[in-house]
């Protein structure tokens, strides 16, 4: 992050009244339509979802309200249809693989996968904690829970935790599309806030962003944490509905009863629903970078092979062993790498902060010369030069590795020479490989260097089966285990805040 | 605990900074659902009930020590709910303090421990959930939080991360109260305990962390507050946030007393820290758009602008207009940001807006 940049954008939306992109090209891939979800916990239940609304973005939604959520038997009845649908949708789409031929090696990999939609960041890990409760349920009283909750518990943890990859597109929080591809007045603690964001990029005519986006925070609630004011409503149905039923959890008796609660959800759910599909369609209308296809392949990789093994019956450890920590955590650096780089060296506007931070040079080649030979060990080889003419004076060390962004998949090329040139500079660069017409610009080519490539750093190494000590826990992980203990306890009764002399202490 | 000075002023003034913009369309929403504070009150108390079993249960396997037979003093009853008891809870826990380090014989626990402070030259006072003193006569601090561990991670980060803060106070405080009793302060454990819910049910698990680096945090931040005799002194006799507070007034003249109060102490926004625990960050936010403030876009901004007074002048210099010698240092980056996002981007076509 360019601070010059996230300076220089403040002032210009400050003063034009409205949300300034950050990128020219959408670098997330937008299925049409993907399947959104959104949730509202009861507050301070954090696996509890009060209400799940899912259905294709910019189509009608079903809702699942258990009325009572902190009743198991309620809170799974009411889940059992959106955890078929879930495990349906997703089973369909796996079903139709697409061979990948890689060398002499031909593998198969889903044609398509399931993206998913949701509001915010917190309601990615609402799913994620919704899906490690379901995903490993306990037997109640003899009885099975139903396996569809359990395969859509493992589906959900999956998503969350694909989520965290950098680039990824299988599960989407628009607050972060947002923020990746808009800059507004918000700071990165208000961003949290789809509406207002949103607000700040659309305002209605005449309004400036910051009165819309304020407007919008005020009133705007997206969920999945509910409000003081929702809860107080929630509270009241609540103590009605547990009332009427007197204990019942069978659908005859709860059918009629759960409208009132129904409605109350329903309410909560329709803007934020037409909320998510202003924003996908916006985002969709922006042509897609050139790399969105390969990151999505990989997305259809990890999709594939994990509906295999949780449809196969597989499980997942809960918590990584060393081993998978660091290999998870190896997983993560390279795709952000990869997707910055892909980013910047395909999208001008996401280059611009790395030529502001003097992490990328752009120029006009001046001369080149392909038949610079110079002494490699023991052999003269063929190498090519160029000259580059800079807007602005830069400062580079001597032997600097740079990319040129057209081949910023092949080799580097080695910063030889640093002068001034007028009011900026003129680089002496070095191409370290054998100079083909594809490796090299032409002269009067106005071209970009920077330190961003795609191409991996070598093959590493798997780490050791046995990991040294320094890296050894006193006892292994424990395995999959349910979390579900306790869950079928009586709720605990809501307390008003202004009975309390310091309701603070429970915030 | 920030230098705000407007902040500071209503502190030293003991003015509510959630109540003085109630029923403004500027004032915080901190409310919480009635849910999770039942949740909370529910939790505390399944650890009080049947003689503390549960938080004897909880302590005896947390940390080792056997609870079962532990003399568990409840502070927070048989006081008033008002500064004078918990003069005299604090009171109280010095001495138990102090006695426990003298005869570390038995472990205790004290329930609701109040911890005295100075903070800015006025007295406050602190309430820890448990101060547990093992059978080592060493002190461990305690808290209770109702949000669920599970798999050995915190369900909600940021929430692990302010009860860890809060943990850190209650042992920075602690150690100041040994030292004032003349008992050596490192009899405090730099390891506090956290008592919260494991999985989806209540059941109670403890765990410790290790809070050091956040005490010196804790005691850099109560350092400093400024102090309300400085205060006092500086703050002209006529500022005053009534005008503000009157809910009979019509809104605009409210929040315009408002403005005109924090223009005349001086503030301090910063968005994460005072969207999160100051009643007043809508208003200052409102502020600080309307002089286009380079903080009200988070510290970043403002830190990358000495020098500029405003964004409209960012604005400006953006699409590089002459600077004066003040702005030198930043114009230079600040146009060439701007000329290269106009190469980058071009100008959109006018964009069809939602109608107001």
């Amino acid at each position: 992050m360019s601070t010059a940049m996230e300076a220089m954008f403040a002032g210009r939306i400050h003063q034009d009244g409205h949300a300034l992109r950050r990128t020219t090209l959408r670098h997330t891939n937008l299925t049409d339509p993907a399947l959104g979800i959104c949730l509202w916990r009861l507050g301070g239940e954090r696996f509890r979802a009060a209400a799940v609304a899912w259905g294709p973005i910019g189509g009608p939604y079903k809702l699942a309200v258990a009325g009572e959520p902190r009743n198991r038997d309620l809170y799974f009845s009411a889940l059992l249809p959106f955890a078929a649908d879930l495990c349906k949708r997703i089973r369909r789409v796996a079903a139709t693989q697409v061979a990948r031929q890689r060398g002499r090696h031909t593998d198969y990999l889903p044609a398509d996968a399931l993206q998913i939609v949701v509001p915010n960041r917190t309601t990615v890990a609402a799913l994620g904690l919704l899906g490690r409760y379901l995903a490993y349920l306990s037997d109640r009283g003899g009885v099975a829970p139903d396996p569809a909750l359990v395969e859509a518990g493992k589906h959900l943890r999956f998503y969350a935790r694909h989520a965290r990859v950098p680039g990824q597109a299988l599960l989407v929080p628009l607050d972060r599309l947002l923020a990746e591809h808009w800059a507004t007045l918000l700071s990165p603690f208000e961003q949290a806030n789809l509406a207002a964001v949103d607000a700040q990029i659309d305002p209605p005519r005449g309004v400036h962003a910051f009165d819309s986006g304020f407007a919008a925070e005020a009133s705007a609630r997206i969920g999945p944490e509910p409000t003081e004011d929702i809860d107080r409503i929630t509270d009241e149905l609540l103590a009605r509905f547990n009332e009427a039923r007197g204990g019942a959890t069978e659908p005859a008796t709860i059918g009629p009863l759960i409208a009132p609660i129904e409605a109350h959800y329903r309410r909560l759910v329709d803007p934020v629903w037409a909320l998510m599909a202003r924003v996908v369609d916006r985002e969709r209308a922006l042509p897609a970078a050139p790399s969105v296809p390969r990151r999505f392949e990989v997305d259809r990789e990890a999709f594939g092979r994990r509906v295999d093994w949780v449809t196969g019956g597989g499980r997942y450890r809960t918590t990584d062993t060393p081993r998978q920590a660091a290999m998870t955590l190896r997983r993560l650096e390279e795709p952000l790498a990869r997707y910055e780089a892909e980013k910047a060296i395909e999208d001008p506007a996401a280059m611009v902060p790395y030529l502001l931070d003097g992490e990328a040079v752009r120029g006009v080649v001046a001369s080149l010369n392909d038949q610079y030979r110079v002494r490699f060990r023991v052999k003269a080889v063929r190498r090519a030069i160029i000259a580059l003419d800079t807007d602005d004076p830069v400062i580079l060390p001597l032997g600097k590795k740079l990319w040129w962004t057209a081949t910023a998949h092949d080799h580097h090329w080695e910063v030889q020479d640093v002068t001034a040139n007028g009011a900026g500079s003129r680089i002496t660069l070095m191409l370290y490989a054998a100079p083909t017409p594809a490796r090299l610009p032409g002269v009067g080519d106005r071209i970009t260097f920077s330190v961003l490539h795609t191409s991996s750093d070598g093959y590493r190494l798997p780490p050791p089966q046995n990991p040294p000590w320094t890296h050894t826990s006193a006892a292994p992980p424990a395995p999959p285990e349910p979390i579900d203990a306790g869950d079928g306890d009586p709720p605990a009764a809501a307390v008003d805040g202004a009975t309390l002399p310091d309701p603070g202490v429970y915030a | 605990m920030h230098a705000c000075p407007t902040a500071a002023v209503a502190f030293a003034a003991r003015v509510d900074t959630n109540r003085v913009l109630t029923g403004t369309t500027l004032e915080m929403p901190f409310g919480q659902s009635p849910f999770a504070i039942g949740r909370g009150v529910a939790f505390e108390a399944l650890l009080r009930r049947h003689g503390h079993a549960e938080l004897r249960r909880v302590l005896t396997e947390g940390l080792g020590v056997d609870f079962s037979q532990a003399g568990i003093e409840n502070l927070r009853e048989g006081y008033q709910p008002n500064t004078t008891g918990l003069k005299l809870r604090a009171s109280v826990t010095r001495s138990r303090m102090a006695e426990i380090i003298a005869s570390p014989a038995e472990p205790v626990v004290l329930d609701g421990a109040v911890l005295r402070a100075d903070v800015g030259g006025l007295p406050a006072f602190f309430e820890a959930d448990e101060m547990a003193i093992g059978v080592g006569g060493e002190i461990v601090v305690g808290e209770n939080k109702s949000w669920p561990v599970v798999d050995g991670r915190p369900t909600d980060e940021d929430a692990l991360g302010s009860a860890l803060d809060q943990a850190a106070t209650y042992v920075l405080l602690g150690r100041r109260t040994l030292d004032d009793a003349g008992v050596d302060p490192d009899r405090v454990s730099s390891n506090a305990v956290l008592v919260t819910p494991r999985n989806t049910g209540l059941t109670a698990v403890l765990h410790r962390q290790n809070v050091d680096g956040r005490v010196r945090r804790i005691e850099r931040l109560l350092s400093a507050v400024p102090h309300v005799a400085d205060i006092a002194t500086s703050v002209p006799a006529d500022v005053t946030f009534d005008v503000a507070a009157d809910t009979s007034l019509p809104e605009q003249e409210r929040v315009d007393a408002f403005a005109e109060v924090s223009d005349r102490l001086g503030r301090v926004y910063e968005p994460a820290s005072c969207l999160s625990s100051c009643g007043f960050a809508w208003a200052c936010r409102q502020c600080a758009f309307a002089t286009g403030d380079p903080a009200l876009s988070g510290g970043v901004v403002a830190r990358a602008l000495p020098g500029v007074v405003s964004l409209s002048r960012v604005a400006e210099l953006s699409h590089g207009a002459p600077a004066s010698a003040v702005e030198a240092p930043v114009a230079g980056p600040l146009a060439r940001a701007g000329r290269l996002y106009d190469e980058a981007v071009p100008v959109p076509a006018p964009r069809r807006r939602r109608p107001a």
